[in-house]
């Protein structure tokens, strides 16, 4: 009787905590969706690649 | 050494990992700032809390986001370049000059970081560490030297109080 009540304990507790992840990442879903609405004329930020290493290699030749 | 010797010296750091990085973080700096070989480099990192109330469900996130943090001794500027972990690339800079700050200060509480105040508006807060372990946030690069160096330039030469 004991070990059953600690077990149900247990399993309320993980249903619980996967539903709490769930809620988490749809209300986040959505607000990222409504973000995106209003914030859909930024221009992304530039962004400069790591030059490859044969492009290292020929600037150092030069 | 022992076993237990081995256990309690804590994590050891891969100075090859790391001086490769420190190469890295030089080409990027150096493709987006000119004259970059007249800055010194450490990496450091930005961090960025919000608090999220979604009915049963609350708690914090925090956004970290890598930077290469330079300083010119000379000109008395620090510049700010945006990565990523892995050095893969970086953004624009953004340049903090010392005579067009309007403060900069190290805080101690809650945490270690280097704030600059380049404007009433907006502020940025640095944080640097000789070496941070997790490499899937933090650029792997040991930097003690450099660290020191940057806080004695920080709290010298920049710092406005």
């Amino acid at each position: 009787m004991f070990w059953k009540e600690i077990g149900g304990i247990l399993i309320f507790l993980l249903v619980f905590v996967i539903f709490a992840n769930i809620w988490f990442h749809f209300v986040e879903s959505i607000l990222t969706a409504i973000k995106k609405i209003f914030c859909c004329h930024k221009e992304p930020p530039a962004w400069h690649p790591l030059p490859k290493e044969d492009t290292r290699e020929d600037e150092e030749d030069i | 050494m022992g076993f237990f010797g081995k256990l309690f010296k804590g994590p050891e750091i891969d100075m090859e990992k790391s001086d490769a990085n420190a190469k890295k973080m030089r080409l990027l700096f150096n493709q987006v700032v000119e004259n970059g070989d007249t800055y010194q480099l450490i990496f450091g990192y930005t961090e960025d809390v919000s608090w999220f109330n979604y009915g049963f469900v609350h708690g914090s996130k925090t956004k970290i986001g890598n930077l290469i943090v330079g300083w010119n001794e000379e000109t008395k500027t620090i510049v700010v370049v945006p990565t990523v972990p892995d050095l893969s690339g970086c953004g624009d800079p953004v340049y903090y000059r010392r005579s067009e700050i309007m403060k900069a200060y190290r805080n101690k509480y809650p945490t270690d970081a280097f704030i600059i105040y380049p404007d009433k508006k907006a502020y940025i807060g640095i944080n640097a560490y000789d070496w941070l372990e997790d490499e899937k946030l933090y650029v792997y690069v040991s930097q003690e030297k450099e660290l020191a160096a940057f806080t004695e330039f920080f709290m010298n030469q920049y710092a406005t109080k």
